[in-house]
């Protein structure tokens, strides 16, 4: 059996994902029939023994010594059995470590020269307390993986005497990786051996744990689902029982039953019907049920296919605009060409209109009128502010607490699918990170594509093409050039004072009469007074500050007839300080006397027109020129160029060409705090500018307006009809415009035409001959001479 | 065809062994008699020069192997369940053996070990 050595020569059976510890069974099905020829091989010798060895790849099929580990366990057969399908049961039995020294081939099978390994034997208190370690780490182990054996188990474990058979004993129940089960053969000491399957516990042991933590947890879930859902079936079981139909079912039926009702276009109704059949499904506990139930509700709520018929009266429609609004022509007579045209056409899109105009000249209420003569819904809401896209399309519904955008809410508000929609305040449209809204405004205000507007709520087409839309603001320049390019563009300049007084006479003293409860007799404002509130109380292009005075003096007259001096009065102009108090703005605004170097400008601002001196100042020892005043990049570079014209024409102006060298020059505007800017200020400031030069002082009943050239010429400008208005208030009567705005004063009242003298400039020699006497003079003599 | 194992299967049959041997253990009886001790061992197909006997204290182990032989030429083995190779079994009796006599015979595949202790015989009787 052994040699003097201790050398044997045996079968060697490979074996694959295991290694066989000393004194432990391993059950194996062999397959392999170079395994089972070494098997055969063993059963035919008397000792039934066999070397084991595990095999590092488990991919090679025939092993070499190489592909082997070099230390593997002598083996007894125990048991064998062959199976039908040729494959060999047998239960083998470690026996003892060894050594392989060689590998022969033997037929079939190879045989290898072993030396036993003795198995260590050293004993200690460190073996002894790392054995209890092991032993404690694997009963906890083994709670989580065997809870059923675990008592058993661990009741044996703690038994264990033998260190190194605990090991083997455990190691297996462990799905431990090859390697680590072999270096537990491998280990040269028992502490090592101990220490090895410590660390490996561990491990293992922290896999298991969370392992079976997070079992833990997907279950408690589960209970607690299950639990919610046997509480609401024994809920629905109480509500039958008391005779009560369950109301959420019943809900949806309501909600069936609307939408059957309702008339709505294919897709729309099938989307919806969709929805009702998730909500059917959904308990109504889920947070989707909610969402989903307000978003059918929504959707049944629009005016898919409602709307007001359009009565096509055009003289109904004249009276009902010219009742409500005085002047406008040009609005009103849009509006009556729209009906027209509707009448001919009933398919004809509805036109954008955006009305530019300062504040209080009524561009809401004349949307509301808009809307009464064409006896169509009146929606409103300001974009002013509004920087967020969102606001205007929604947000889509996977957000918490989303809503439709604000046209799809306007038009459920109008309940009709043609309502005039205005848009106040476009020009205010803010913008940032969120996204522009004038971007989203873009598709809303075109008829080509908003019939079919989607809402990132709604998430389905909806035609706003029927949709009168109409926008306010009071600026152009805020106003993006695309959406600009979309509205049909109706200027509301500002009110004359003629228009004023007839303004307040027919609209505004009965409005603010009746409000106060007073009758048209009690109160009576003269003509005189309406003046002079206008012109010294206040100072606007619209009529609200208008309103809110005689609001003021109705106000004052209804608290003496409260006292009980009820005869009528008549408001006077001698007696306005009396009801108002001192008046606010004078006239004496205006200068009485320009000294050389200042000259009258006209700008235009929000609020109308304004009346604006530059001054020009030559600064001995001073050098080039200094702007004050605010003035925006624009102005200032107009001042440079009037500067330049001036010096280059200087022989022609009569000025003395060494004052450019020894003075500088400093423009200022008044008011100092206010910006401002534009080209409209050029022929002022080179009028200015000559006249500093010249020392002749510029006429102070004239005012101007115009962009100039370097080469002198004068190029027109905007807001003809406010400057002219402007200087009309201050009470100048004379005003230079580019002979090109000649055109724009068709826009003025003809009674202030006729009041006003105008002079229309080509050049800015026509500007300075008629604003500075002695250099007509001058031009005159110069001519002569020639 | 591959060799798969089906440890997990017999882990905890393993497991119980913790005493864990790399022999096998024949079945014995142990019988009172007159004079001692008498063990019966189920060790068939064991040749007497295989076995060995050591007594000490109050235990007595038999150790040994049972070597299979080829019955005739062309056979080998279709399943296989008894046990070869060496065997151990100990025994632990109510008293002291040291100095008994041993006497082992056998007989149709059973193992007799006979124990003949003075002090018993004297306590039986």
């Amino acid at each position: 059996m052994s040699n003097p050595e201790n050398l044997q020569t045996l079968p060697v059976l490979p074996i694959k994902h295991a290694v066989l510890f000393p004194s432990m069974l391993m059950p194996l099905n062999v397959g392999r029939p170079s395994s089972i020829a070494a098997i055969e091989a063993a059963l035919a010798s008397e000792e039934k023994e066999i070397v084991v060895v595990a095999q590092r790849d488990a991919a090679v099929d025939s092993p070499g010594l190489t592909d082997l580990y070099s230390i593997g366990t002598k083996a007894v057969i125990k048991k064998m059995a062959r199976r039908a399908d040729g494959l060999l049961e047998v239960v083998l039995l470690g026996v003892e470590r060894v050594v392989l020294l060689k590998l022969e081939q033997h037929g079939a099978y190879q045989k290898a020269r072993i030396k036993p390994l003795p198995l260590p034997q050293e004993k200690s208190t460190e073996i002894e307390a790392l054995r209890r370690e092991v032993g404690e780490l694997a009963v906890r182990a083994l709670a989580l993986t065997q809870p059923q054996a675990a008592d058993r188990l661990s009741q044996l474990i703690t038994d264990a005497k033998d260190s190194l058979r605990l090991v083997y004993t455990l190691a297996p129940m462990f799905s431990l990786e090859l390697e680590k089960e072999q270096a537990l053969l491998e280990a040269p000491t028992v502490a090592e051996c101990l220490r090895l399957m410590h660390s490996y516990l561990a491990q293992e042991l922290q896999v298991l744990e969370l392992r079976s933590k997070i079992a833990n947890e997907a279950q408690s879930e589960m209970s607690r689902e299950q639990r919610e859902y046997l509480l609401r079936q024994q809920l629905r079981a109480i509500q039958k029982e008391l005779g009560g139909e369950n109301p959420e079912q019943s809900e949806v039926a309501l909600l069936r039953e609307r939408l059957e009702k309702a008339d709505l276009p294919e897709e729309v109704r099938k989307e919806a019907e969709r929805e009702l059949g998730r909500l059917e499904k959904l308990p109504p506990a889920a947070p989707d049920y909610h969402v989903t139930r307000t978003y059918l509700e929504f959707l049944l709520e629009l005016p898919w296919k409602k709307s007001t018929e359009d009565v096509l009266d055009i003289s109904r429609a004249r009276q009902i605009l010219d009742e409500d609004h005085y002047d406008l022509r040009e609005v009103k007579e849009r509006i009556l060409e729209h009906l027209g045209v509707l009448k001919l056409n009933p398919t004809a899109k509805s036109p954008i209109l955006c009305f530019v105009g300062p504040p209080g000249v009524g561009k809401t209420s004349l949307g509301q009128s808009i809307a009464r003569a064409l006896s169509r819904k009146f929606e409103r809401f300001s974009l002013g502010g509004l920087h967020d896209e969102a606001e205007l399309r929604g947000h889509r519904r996977t957000y918490i607490g989303a809503m439709p955008g604000r046209i799809i809410q306007a038009i459920r508000r109008a309940g009709v699918n043609n309502p005039v929609l205005m848009l106040d305040e476009v020009d205010k449209l803010g913008r940032d990170f969120r996204g522009d809204p004038a971007a989203a405004l873009l598709e809303i205000l075109d008829p080509e594509q908003n019939r079919t507007f989607r809402d990132n709520y709604l998430d389905l087409p909806f035609d706003l093409s029927k949709v009168f839309f109409i926008t306010t603001g009071n600026a152009l320049d805020t106003i993006p050039q695309p959406l600009l390019d979309r509205m049909e563009l109706l200027r509301l300049a500002g009110y004359s004072e003629e228009e004023k007084i007839e303004i307040a006479r027919r609209y505004l003293i009965p409005r603010q009469l009746k409000e106060t409860g007073l009758k048209p007799e009690d109160c009576v404002i003269t003509e005189d007074a309406l003046r002079s509130i206008i012109a010294l109380y206040t100072r606007e292009a619209g009529v609200r500050q208008l309103e809110r005075t005689i609001g003021r003096i109705a106000r004052k007259v209804a608290l003496r007839h409260a006292e009980g001096h009820t005869e009528p009065v008549t408001v006077t102009r001698e007696d306005l300080t009396t009801w108002l108090g001192p008046r606010r703005f004078s006239l004496e605004q205006t200068r009485r006397q320009l000294p050389p170097g200042v000259a009258t400008g006209l700008a235009w601002t929000e609020t109308g027109g304004d009346v604006l001196y530059v001054e020009a100042t030559l600064l001995p020892n001073g050098r080039g020129m200094t702007l004050t005043g605010q003035l925006g990049e624009v102005m200032q570079e107009s001042a440079r160029a009037a500067q330049s014209y001036v010096w280059s024409h200087a022989e022609e102006l009569g000025i003395d060409g060494t004052k450019f060298r020894r003075y500088g020059v400093h423009i200022h505007v008044p008011a100092g705090a206010i910006p401002k800017d534009g080209p409209s200020a050029g022929v002022t400031m080179a009028t200015a500018l000559a006249s500093v030069y010249t020392r002749y002082a510029v006429r102070v009943d004239t005012a101007m307006t115009g962009e100039i050239t370097l080469t002198g010429l004068v190029l027109p400008v905007g807001g003809i009809k406010e400057k002219v208005l402007a200087s009309r208030r201050v009470g100048i009567k004379r005003v230079i415009l580019p002979r090109e705005n000649q055109k724009d004063l068709s826009e003025l009242p003809e009674d202030v035409a006729k009041e006003m003298e105008f002079i229309f400039a080509d050049k800015i020699e026509d500007v300075l001959s008629t604003a500075i006497p002695q250099l007509a003079e001058h031009f005159a003599a110069l001519k002569a001479a020639s | 065809m591959q060799d798969t194992l089906n440890q997990r299967s017999v882990v905890f049959g393993a497991a119980i062994h913790l005493d864990g041997e790399t022999h096998w253990r024949p079945a014995a009886d142990i019988y009172r008699t007159r004079t001692g001790w008498l063990l019966k061992y189920d060790l068939a197909g064991v040749k007497r020069e295989d076995i060995e006997v050591t007594v000490r204290g109050s235990q007595i182990t038999l150790n040994g192997f049972r070597r299979d032989w080829r019955l005739e030429d062309g056979c080998s083995h279709y399943s296989m369940e008894i046990s070869y190779n060496r065997f151990e079994r100990t025994l632990e009796l109510p008293c002291d053996l040291e100095g008994a006599q041993i006497k082992l015979e056998g007989r149709e595949g059973i193992l007799l070990v006979r124990l003949i202790c003075e002090g018993e015989h004297r306590e039986q009787s």
